[in-house]
């Protein structure tokens, strides 16, 4: 052994007493043990009510299992999914998905946005303007889909059926005929869910500075101009943030579409989520229904993905 | 050129309900003049700039630009370039975009833009940084950046609400010199809203002191600061301001610390009066009027020495070495020249 050698070992030795005596180190492992400990208990009720049913969900779909013919159970492996495929109406539901989404996301963005700007350019009652939009957003889906069913489109009784008698486009079977059915549950959910993008955006509008505004009027910015090269710019990441967690939602949507339409007339407003349902609990043909419901989180990541590559692009 | 940016503010109020914000603005600017609205915080004189830039309305008065009335016209009709003191860049914009921002909304064609805009950064040189975004930065470096997205319209007035106050000090010196040359290159009026008195000191060509809403006083800085024409502004002039001691004056004399000291004010007759004397100008002699020094500030080239005199406090400036030492006694005296006279009721100059 030669002598820097030796030294390098020297110095190993007092490297290696001197972590054991490092009380920050001790301290930091206390922390980090203390920590998990508080941790553990939400982590595995999350384990247990999230990603544990989900894999089960991914599980079944590769099994037949039909509670209408239990004997012909068994392990079907990527039957499910070969039959997904060839399944007109599961096309057809992911089409009304397609659809659902794109339109209700855009409506509540679109809609959000001028309902924020013209509310933040008020001076007064702007706190009246945010309590009302609340008030959508705080009723059950299955409550607000019962409401617009019952009080707003039935025919001849129905608020909306009154008004368009009355403005002279006669009266109309709003949730029997298949257009005027799926354009009612996207308005539905527009309306119950776009007072969540106006407060977002309304929020992200209070908290841009005055002065850019200011700079933009002495550079002799019109406020159609300022609004485009501006506002909206500033205003990406929380209409980009308010389009994501939207179309999450709009994807997975159930309890509205099912109070109101359950899906129908026939299969006009079956979306995806809705499709996997009737499969699963009204034909019991469970383990398609988790094929579909797998399909349906595929296509959601994917959509996932696509719009945080946007946000983060640029 | 310099034909061009002529204002004229007549009897401009600003009231916040019943708080009166201005009582009553009235001034003259004239063609690429620089002009400071100098005054302590909650004077007024950003108002007034708001005003003249058009961001905020007078509730009366008028104001005139070139022979023409633009009260009623908003920040866009009046052709006005500002520096905001926060800089109010864009924050979604390059250094290159912001700059080119005022001559997009102008119109201008696309081949004229990026010429005038590396022009512009090149005369505040920041031509190195077009590609950064403002939040990459330094403050200094934001400041070039608003400079050169009001300079480069070529606007008939240049508006500066306390451009420098976000500086740090040496980069504030620096800059205010670079300041006057590229107002005096550009020959364009400018109105420069500040509380620092030396700033408007060494930048204005005129400047007005605003003080509660009003302008007590209207001049060149050194006239200002030669003849202030009241207490408040002999106080807020100069750094260390202005000594303020009560006194009684006699025949053209005063009398402080049981001495005469002749005034250039020959009047007969007795009465009460506010002396004013500025650091700079108190003299030191042997058979001076005896003060006792209590502390020393020592500046490195010279000092300031606050002493007691007869009972009040006096500011000297003193730039002999060796320094005298606390607790020293010391004669001083003023020349006739030196001394300001006010009257302690009315508060204007006698």
């Amino acid at each position: 052994m030669n002598k820097s050698a030796v030294a390098g070992v020297v110095a190993q030795g007092r490297r290696a007493l001197h972590r054991r005596a490092d009380p920050a180190r001790i301290m930091e492992g206390r922390e980090r043990r203390f920590a998990a400990a508080l941790l553990a208990p939400a982590f595995l009720a999350l384990m247990a009510t999230t990603t544990f049913p989900l894999l089960f969900l991914i599980w079944t779909s590769f099994y037949r299992m039909n509670l209408s013919m239990p004997f012909m159970d068994g392990f079907a492996g990527l039957d499910n999914y070969r039959e997904l495929l060839a399944d007109p109406r599961f096309w057809q539901s992911l089409g009304v998905s397609l659809v659902y989404t794109a339109s209700t996301v855009v409506l509540q963005v679109v809609i959000g946005l001028a309902l924020a700007v013209l509310v933040h350019g008020m001076r007064r009652g702007q706190g009246l303007f945010r309590m009302v939009a609340i008030l959508p957003v705080v009723l059950s889906p299955a409550v607000v889909g019962m409401v617009w069913r019952s009080f707003m489109l039935a025919p001849d009784f129905g608020v909306v059926d009154y008004l368009a008698v009355t403005a002279g486009l006669g009266s109309h079977n709003w949730l029997g005929d298949p257009t005027l059915a799926l354009v009612s549950v996207i308005v539905i959910h527009t309306w119950q869910w776009t007072p969540f993008a106006f407060m977002v955006l309304l929020a992200s509008l209070a908290a841009l500075p005055d002065d850019i505004y200011e700079a933009a009027r002495i550079d002799r910015a019109s406020a159609w101009q300022s609004f485009r090269r501006i506002t909206l710019p500033l205003l990406r990441p929380a209409i980009v943030m308010v389009i994501i967690m939207r179309t999450m939602v709009a994807l997975t949507a159930f309890a509205a579409i099912f109070t109101v339409t359950g899906g129908g007339p026939g299969t006009a407003t079956e979306i995806l989520n809705l499709y996997a349902y009737r499969k699963s609990f009204t034909e019991l043909s469970i383990g398609y229904g988790s094929a579909l419901a797998v399909a349906l989180l595929v296509f959601t990541l994917v959509v996932s993905g696509v719009l945080f590559a946007l946000r983060r692009a640029k | 050129m310099s034909a061009r940016g002529q204002v004229q503010l007549d009897g401009i109020v600003k009231k916040h309900g019943a708080f009166a914000a201005l009582k009553g603005i009235d001034f003259e600017i004239k063609p690429g003049e620089f002009f400071a609205l100098l005054g302590p915080s909650g004077s007024g004189k950003s108002t007034t700039l708001r005003i003249l830039a058009g961001l905020d309305a007078p509730t009366s008065g008028r104001i005139l630009v070139d022979g023409e009335d633009v009260t009623g016209a908003d920040a866009r009709e009046r052709d006005v370039a500002m520096v905001f003191q926060s800089y109010a860049l864009y924050p979604h914009m390059t250094v290159f975009e912001n700059i080119a921002f005022p001559l997009e909304m102008a119109k201008r064609p696309k081949a004229e833009i990026g010429p005038a805009v590396r022009e512009a950064a090149a005369k505040v040189k920041i031509e190195h940084l077009l590609d950064r975004k403002p939040g990459q930065l330094s403050g200094g470096q934001q400041q070039r950046c608003a400079l050169a997205r009001a300079i480069v319209r070529k606007a008939r007035l240049f508006l500066l609400d306390e451009p420098l106050s976000n500086l740090d000090a040496k980069l504030r010196l620096e800059t205010r010199v670079e300041l006057k040359k590229l107002q005096r290159s550009l020959g364009v009026t400018a109105v420069y809203v500040t509380h620092d008195q030396e700033e408007a000191m060494t930048l204005a060509d005129r400047m007005a002191v605003f003080m509660e809403g009003e302008i007590r006083q209207i001049g060149r800085p050194a006239d200002v600061f030669a003849q202030p024409n009241s207490i408040e502004v002999a106080a807020f002039i100069g750094s260390p301001p202005m000594n303020l001691i009560p006194a009684r004056y006699q025949d053209g004399s005063v009398l402080i610390g049981g001495r005469r000291l002749p005034t250039m004010l020959q009047t007969h007759g007795e009465r009460d009066v506010v002396v004013g004397v500025r650091p700079s100008a108190v003299r030191f002699e042997a058979d001076g009027i005896p003060a006792t020094v209590e502390v020393v500030e020592n500046l490195g080239d010279a000092a300031i020495l606050d002493m007691s005199l007869a009972g009040t406090a006096l500011r000297a400036r003193y730039d002999r070495f060796p320094l005298p030492r606390e607790g020293d006694a010391m004669g001083v005296t003023v020349r006739p020249e030196d001394i300001h006279l006010f009257d302690p009721v009315s508060r204007r100059r006698l």
